[in-house]
């Protein structure tokens, strides 16, 4: 079932009704224009008669005789397009003069009466007349076959039809191009919701929207303040969250960090590792759960996109990241050529750390990790390249999906690093590509932008 | 040294007292920008440490009320939001450093040393970085007790590398600090120096390459 249409339902309310009208004009048109052609020839007819009768004379036996010269007979049959035909009768019947065999109309209200009859196998209109005469009544019908009749007829037909195909086609024109125009605005609003950004819910504008739709847009409007709303108080909600779970979090971390190193905690030393390595745990999946909170796309969570230099995101990760890299003593580096892209700066950040954390995770002592940015083929992108164990070719795909976690992957990692990477990714319209690293050893996850970046100068 | 913590959670709070306090700082605990007004109108502290999510008024209206009556002190702000606004708006303020919630003890130590070391590097002539002793006046040093001799320029390069200590500093930062007028210096002149610089350390202070970026130096790990 296709969606209903406006301009469907108007076409088809209009067009349906207006062939009907131009129908019946064509129709009507037609048969007024019928009887006056018949009754001029009907009328030729009747003269004929009338001619025909004022010469009936009584011969001298006193019966009626027709006195006709055979030239003045030649003239009243001749007609460039019909055979015309006459008889004349007594009351009685009986036969005076013309074609015998031309029926008679029966005797009606009307004198002279009119109709068709069959003559010689043709369809022939017959006129009679009954005229009173010196010799009594006569009858005197005049028939003509209807060649020319026909041929007006047609002709009339033609061209009432030509002259009503052209109005119809002219109407018909008229209400599509009348209805394509009335259903502009329309096209207008959906042109610009359609054209605005997926982050863009500020209202529509309601000036140049006709009073049909003005509701439609305001209602619109409408859903658009509740969308925002929803959103903003989901973003609040979310900072707030990263804010009460992180400070107690860190609290817990020092706590047991101190106690760890404390002198009289040796007795449960142990138990206190165990804690603190459980906390760190949490810290971690708790910063990732809130990253892949916010950077959910199904959230419709509104963030403002800016001008990102990528080696700004490079650097800065790198530097986040190196103590650990140092303690885990792996060589870290960075590569940065210049390129920029639109994107929310933390969110790149959160992703391109989980790539890092990963990395060096998974990359024993001694091993090299390398932050690369920069533009190929005019797109802007970030990467993180490794020497470690690899993630195996087919478990690639899936290790960007939640909570999946490698078959060889280290530590107690919650399978949710590059899922966010893979979210983040998503929100600035980039794609995520796993490789093998260096000499096909290690990983290379790259992180490639769609926009074309403008290029530092 | 002499540190006053502003935090208003006191699990968090109690910790970075006990942290400092390990470290060898003598802390003073505020929970509210108020209090730590009023302590530092009545005492002297060489550094503050305060939280951004202050109660009433918070961790920038404190910096920046701290700047427009003149104190210099250096401040360490503390945050549990990660947004770029923050540090920037922190740092513009006059905050001298910024760490993100959660962080590691060490790391709050590197930070809050260096940020003292660079404040007192104007006034006082001496400098610690871990088992190093430096006057920089005489620009000698000696490493648990005993001299070493270093060239004017790996002096310059330690000296940049320990006041930014816990930061990456770059190859180019590095290079003016060791340029002069007289020759023309190239970025492989940093690491020949730093590579010198490293052998004659031995392993009194570490100073890590990072790849692309510079150098960091770090005390031994105990």
């Amino acid at each position: 079932m296709t969606a209903p249409s406006i301009r469907k339902r108007l076409l088809a309310l209009l067009l349906l009704p207006a062939v009907l009208i131009l129908t019946a004009g064509t129709l009507s048109d037609y048969f007024t224009a019928l009887t006056p052609y018949r009754d001029a020839y009907d009328q030729a007819l009747f003269d004929a008669a009338l001619a025909v009768s004022a010469h009936v004379r009584p011969d001298p036996q006193g019966h009626p005789t027709l006195s006709l010269p055979p030239d003045a007979i030649a003239i009243l049959r001749y007609d460039s397009y019909d055979s015309i035909f006459f008889k004349v009768t007594t009351e009685t019947g009986a036969f005076v003069a013309g074609d015998r065999g031309l029926p008679q109309l029966p005797e009606a209200a009307s004198n002279p009466a009119r109709g068709f009859a069959q003559y010689h196998g043709e369809a022939v209109r017959l006129v009679t007349y009954r005229a009173k005469r010196a010799t009594g009544v006569l009858n005197v019908s005049v028939a003509e076959t209807l060649h020319k009749r026909d041929r007006t007829r047609s002709r009339i037909l033609w061209s009432s039809l030509a002259v009503d195909i052209c109005q119809l086609s002219l109407v018909l024109a008229l209400i599509w191009i009348g209805v394509s125009l009335a259903l502009g605005p329309l096209r207008s609003v959906e042109a610009q919701i359609s054209s605005r950004s997926a982050r863009d819910l500020t209202p529509l504008p309601r000036e140049a929207v006709p009073t049909e739709i003005e509701s439609l847009v305001a209602a619109l409007n409408r859903l658009f303040v509740t969308v925002r709303a929803t959103s903003d108080a989901q973003k609040r909600f979310l900072e707030s969250a990263a804010h009460q779970l992180r400070t107690p979090l860190t609290g817990l971390q020092i706590q047991l960090e101190l106690l760890t190193e404390d002198p009289s905690a040796e007795p449960v030393r142990e138990r206190l590792a165990m804690l603190l390595e459980a906390t760190q745990r949490l810290t971690h999946t708790t910063q990732q759960l809130l990253a892949l909170a916010r950077s959910d796309e199904a959230g419709n969570l509104r963030w403002e996109f800016t001008q990102i230099e990528l080696s700004e995101i490079v650097e800065s990760t790198v530097a986040d990241r190196i103590s650990a890299a140092i303690g885990a003593g792996i060589d870290i580096g960075a590569e940065t050529e210049p390129g920029a892209v639109q994107g929310v700066r933390w969110l790149l950040l959160e992703a391109l750390s989980n790539l890092v954390n990963n990395s060096i995770a998974h990359t024993p002592a001694g091993g090299v990790v390398t932050v690369r940015c920069g533009v190929t083929d005019g797109a802007g992108f970030l990467e993180v390249s490794d020497s470690g164990i690899g993630i195996p070719v087919d478990e690639r795909e899936q290790v960007l999906g939640r909570f999946f976690r490698g078959s060889n992957a280290r530590g107690a990692g919650s399978g949710l690093g590059l899922a966010i990477v893979a979210e983040v990714a998503q929100l600035h319209g980039a794609s995520v590509s796993i490789d093998s690293g260096p000499e096909g050893k290690g990983t290379s996850v790259r992180i490639t932008f769609q926009q074309i970046p403008r290029l530092l100068t | 040294m002499r540190v006053l913590v502003v935090e208003d959670d006191p699990l968090v709070g109690d910790g970075v007292r006990r942290a400092l306090s390990g470290g060898g700082f003598a802390v003073d605990l505020v929970a509210s920008a108020e209090a730590a007004r009023s302590a530092l109108d009545t005492e002297s502290f060489d550094l503050v440490i305060a939280d951004i999510g202050l109660p009433r008024e918070d961790g920038l209206q404190l910096v920046r009320s701290l700047r427009s009556r003149g104190k210099i002190v250096p401040v360490l702000m503390l945050t549990a939001r990660d947004g770029l606004a923050d540090r920037v708006t922190a740092l513009d303020l006059g905050a001298d450093d910024y760490l993100t919630k959660p962080f590691q003890v060490p790391e709050l130590l590197a930070r809050c040393r260096a940020l003292i070391r660079r404040a007192n590097s104007v006034a006082s002539a001496r400098m610690t970085f871990g088992d190093l002793e430096l006057d920089t006046t005489r620009k000698s040093i000696t490493a648990t007790g005993k001299a070493l001799e270093l060239s004017q320029r790996e002096w310059a390069i330690l000296e940049c590398l320990i006041l930014n200590a816990g930061h990456i500093v770059s190859k180019n930062k590095l290079m003016s600090a060791i340029a002069d007028w007289t020759e023309d210096l190239t970025l492989n002149a940093v690491e020949v120096y730093v590579s010198r610089l490293r052998a004659k350390l031995g392993g009194a202070a570490i100073i890590s390459t990072v790849r692309g970026m510079g150098y960091r130096i770090d005390e031994p790990r105990k």
